[in-house]
């Protein structure tokens, strides 16, 4: 008995009773579809969330203290600013040039973020002014920016505003999304009225005139605004992917940045205690590897220095931990779904065995062996399993492509970009098949087994 | 100069001492009780009685449907009785062709598709599988109705298949079970000179059940007439040959 010769006797079974196996088959097919798609599900968003991280250059860049900040110290109730003496490590220019001459690094920078106001076109917010050199405009998020451009000095009298900062200020540019203007009530203005434009930046500053007033008992301090007027270079898009140096603010040149008047708090409180030559210049450089694959090196090398590292990228381990227990558990859905579908099977090939008991008991008789028999009910549940399967990834992939619609609708306010929530892929298209055929062929055991041993003259005897 | 000559008798299927039982409440009883009796190659042996009295039983023990007795039955010094399934499934596929009184075929299965199976079960190549059960189909002259389903058959072409289909895989010996037991006497008659044809025409032996005490002496070498599970007579008959009888149309077989 060929191959070919099993699978026709099996079709010729299937087709016998059409309805039945049209049932069982979508039976499988749910199974299938649920069990492709909610891999699918866990692959495409751990693929989505690595990928953003990627492109954020999460895995890239890393903030670098002469403090541990890391937040174990938070948890066991140790005062981050007050570290122990013997842990502190003071952040100066000659620590930016050492670690310059790293040979995994590609771009150090002091993290300088100055607090100020902002006001623009009669509105006015609270935000923070954040140093980054021209060179990081090869780096994201400011390599993509659609709407103006970055600066080509360190000295340019501009900034580069985020497009958060644009919309706390109640302002959107004609092409965004109409939901979350009416939805934020945003006004929209063209692209001319900000790019080019003049940006107030309000900082505060000592008011020399005013220093009686520490020595009197006013709870006035001597403080004063300043008002910098600096031009709007350009807007770049960031979102909660993005690392803190970068979430949003302003953005400005480091030697424009020192040129804005502002109480350095940091320079108050070294000079209150006398630690500034502790502490150093810096609170915290910025460090930016050549590649993702060199952050765990860099970061050992600089931990060796003495120096805190804290950066997203060693928590890679932990973050593909969190998604191989997603996978599993969504994995674990789609299974149990097919489980279930398998009943249907094995209901079927019962059946089946009921109404063709005759008819085995006349091949038997005509000689056919117990394997023979046996062969037609796995093909019979190989078939099931196969069209099912087949069924199950199209139909799986079809809802997927519709509920990664309807997510990306309501969502794309949130995230920028169209989001692939379901990925397929080639070997989700074929493990979801044979494994829908491998299940199928198991559900058949039992009932092949009990056909195989039908007694003939039984079977004859019963019309 | 006389010569004597001694015709070697080849004994196909060698019965001794076969008896079956099955209990009703506490009492045991003979469905058969102590049969034996040979069948020689290219012999027609009828097994005739009433309803009830083990005929076919002891066919069904003949095909190796049943094992469940004691005795035995050798074919090729072999007890049919102690083969494993696999052993029993080769017997039945390449030895024995089985007729039922019901016909058996496949209602799902065209003339053609059942006249295949046996030759799909016993592997014959599959280019040749279609002509070989077309050709038999022919023979039976039931070639324009090969790609009809039972149903849409008569009677006497139901069964007419059913004989092709036992006849696929060239079997050595025929069991036939009430054959005739569904026609009416016209087509019995034709079944019955089917079977008796291919018994002296192509030496095939053949083991018959049968009610009809008259057809079993008119056509059969020997006839085994049984009672309560016991054989009480065995007839040798001089069977009357129809072959050559041209008054009737007779069909023209190559097995």
């Amino acid at each position: 008995m060929t191959i070919s010769d099993i699978l026709s006797i099996s079709f010729n079974n299937l087709r016998r009773n059409i309805f039945r196996s049209i049932l069982t088959i979508l039976g499988v097919a749910v199974g299938v579809g649920a069990l492709s798609t909610m891999i699918s599900l866990g692959r495409g968003v751990s693929m989505n969330i690595a990928k953003q991280m990627e492109t954020n250059d999460l895995f890239t860049g890393m903030t670098v203290s002469g403090r541990d900040l890391d937040m174990d110290h938070v948890n066991s109730r140790r005062s981050i600013l007050s570290p122990k003496d013997e842990e502190i490590v003071p952040l100066t220019d000659s620590t930016i040039a050492d670690l310059k001459r790293m040979p995994e690094v590609a771009m150090v920078f002091p993290e300088i973020i100055k607090p100020a106001s902002i006001q623009f076109r009669g509105k006015k917010i609270n935000t923070n002014l954040k140093a980054v050199p021209c060179e990081m405009g090869v780096f994201h998020p400011f390599d993509n920016i659609k709407i103006g451009t970055f600066y080509k000095t360190d000295s340019d009298p501009c900034v580069i505003i985020s497009k958060n900062v644009l919309h706390q200020l109640g302002f959107a540019l004609p092409n965004e999304d109409i939901e979350h203007i009416s939805e934020h009530s945003l006004t929209v203005i063209p692209v001319d009225s900000v790019i080019g434009q003049d940006l107030d930046v309000i900082t505060t500053v000592f008011d020399p005139e005013k220093i009686d007033l520490l020595t009197s008992t006013s709870k006035q301090l001597p403080i004063k605004n300043e008002v910098t007027n600096l031009k709007i270079k350009g807007i770049v898009e960031t979102n909660s992917f993005s690392s803190g140096m970068f979430s949003g603010g302003i953005f400005l040149p480091p030697l424009t940045c020192e040129w804005v008047p502002c109480i350095d708090l940091n320079y108050v409180y070294n000079l209150m205690n006398d630690t500034q030559d502790k502490y150093g210049k810096y609170a915290s450089i910025h460090v930016r590897v050549k590649d993702h694959s060199l952050l765990k090196k860099a970061k050992f090398d600089i931990e060796d220095k003495g120096l805190h590292v804290f950066s997203i990228g060693d928590k890679l381990d932990d973050l593909e931990r969190l998604f191989y227990i997603l996978d599993s558990a969504l994995a674990a859905i789609g299974i149990i779904a097919l489980l279930i579908s398998v009943f249907g099977i094995v209901n079927t090939l019962i059946m089946a065995i009921y109404e063709r008991r005759k008819e085995i008991g006349i091949m038997k008789s005509l000689g056919a062996t117990q394997w023979q028999i046996k062969q037609i009910f796995y093909y019979e549940a190989a078939s099931i399993g196969t069209i099912g399967g087949i069924v199950g990834v199209i139909g799986g992939k079809i809802i997927s492509e519709i509920a990664s619609n309807i997510a990306n609708h309501h969502l794309g306010t949130f995230i920028d970009s169209n989001i692939e929530y379901f990925s397929y892929s080639l070997s989700i298209v074929g493990i979801s098949i044979v494994f829908s055929i491998i299940v199928s062929i198991i559900a058949s055991i039992y009932p092949a087994n009990k056909a195989s041993k039908i007694d003939p003259l039984d079977a004859l005897r019963r019309e | 100069m006389k010569h004597n000559f001694v015709i070697k008798k080849l004994t196909l299927l060698k019965i001794q001492n076969l008896s079956k039982t099955y209990k009703k409440g506490d009492n045991k009883i003979y469905a058969l009780r102590d049969i034996s009796f040979d069948v020689e190659k290219g012999e027609y042996v009828s097994i005739v009685g009433k309803s009830g009295s083990g005929k076919s039983t002891l066919l069904n023990l003949l095909g190796g449907m049943d094992t469940n007795a004691e005795g035995a039955v050798y074919y090729d010094n072999r007890n049919l009785l102690e083969m494993k399934e696999r052993e029993l499934s080769n017997y039945r596929k390449s030895v024995i062709g089985m007729i039922f009184q019901s016909f058996n075929l496949i209602p799902s299965h065209t003339a053609l598709d059942n006249v295949m199976l046996p030759l799909i079960f016993s592997s014959f190549p599959r280019a040749l599988r279609r002509t070989r059960a077309c050709e038999l189909l022919y023979n039976m002259g039931l070639y324009n109705r090969a790609l009809h389903y039972p149903s849409e058959l008569s009677g006497g072409e139901a069964q007419r298949v059913a004989i092709a289909r036992a006849l696929a895989n060239k079997p050595q010996i025929i069991l036939a079970d009430e054959p005739t037991g569904n026609l009416d006497t016209a087509t019995s008659r034709e079944i019955i000179d089917l079977l008796q044809m291919f018994n002296r025409k192509h030496q095939i032996t053949i083991v018959m059940v049968t009610h009809d005490k008259e057809t079993a002496n008119r056509v059969s070498d020997k006839t085994i007439l049984l009672s309560d599970g016991e054989i009480i007579k065995t007839t040798i008959n001089k069977p009357v040959y129809n072959l050559d009888d041209s008054s009737t149309q007779k069909p023209q077989f190559n097995l």
